[in-house]
């Protein structure tokens, strides 16, 4: 995630895992099962937390992790679900209210409040090096 | 009167067509926007927060599924972006 390379040292940041989105038992899109993301809803919080990890794993996921109770309370009190972004300032008040994803998730928008307060900051992006040829 | 009904019966179908058919393009297609409709749209809500309000509080449980803390203990200090999402 690029704004997080370009900001952390200016901002915190918190990903907080929801409720799932597209979930094998629910509205499951084609484009999860071409790339094998299937699960279903988890109906404990042990099951949530899998998969927050394979989230986790799968993408080296490097910005700081929270996951929403069963009772989805940061969900409802943020209405976040699916996705959403907001900024809270230095004195816990909203700075930057996000639009409802995933139409209106919009980072650009996050990198812009950012950029407003810190400057623009632009880090050369990371890439992970293609794996080396098999040597047959 | 009969006519007036038809009429009106005729309109609000014709709107629902066009609804669905809207739904359907947004989720890409007729099936896509049942489910959405089904699954999605009672749980996506546009919210009454707004800049300046209060951030609200919540406890989350961290990945190593020990920890609880809550949002508002990171938030002292520096600015904190908030990324809410799901793996799917």
């Amino acid at each position: 995630m690029q704004i997080y390379n370009d900001y952390k040292e200016h901002a915190d940041f918190l990903t907080v895992y929801v409720r799932e989105a597209h979930p094998t038992d629910e509205w499951q899109m084609k484009s999860n099962v071409k790339d094998d993301v299937c699960y279903a809803q988890p109906k404990t919080l042990e099951q949530r937390m899998a998969i927050a990890n394979d989230f986790t794993k799968r993408f080296k996921y490097p910005l700081p992790f929270g996951v929403d109770d069963m009772a989805n309370a940061a969900d409802l009190a943020y209405s976040a679900w699916p996705e959403r972004l907001y900024i809270i300032d230095e004195h816990g008040y909203i700075a930057y209210r996000g639009g409802m994803g995933p139409f209106n998730y919009k980072p650009d928008e996050a990198r812009a409040w950012l950029a407003g307060r810190y400057g623009e900051v632009k880090h050369p992006e990371k890439t992970e090096a293609a794996p080396a040829p098999k040597k047959s | 009167m009969k006519r007036f009904l038809k009429w009106t019966l005729g309109v609000m179908l014709g709107l629902l067509v066009l609804a669905f058919a809207g739904l359907s393009y947004l989720a890409g297609s007729p099936k896509d926007a049942l489910y959405m409709a089904r699954y999605a749209l009672p749980h996506m809500h546009r919210g009454t927060l707004k800049v300046g309000d209060d951030a609200p509080d919540a406890r989350l449980l961290a990945l190593d599924g020990q920890t609880r803390f809550h949002i508002r203990e990171r938030t002292a200090g520096r600015p904190l972006v908030l990324v809410f999402g799901s793996f799917t």
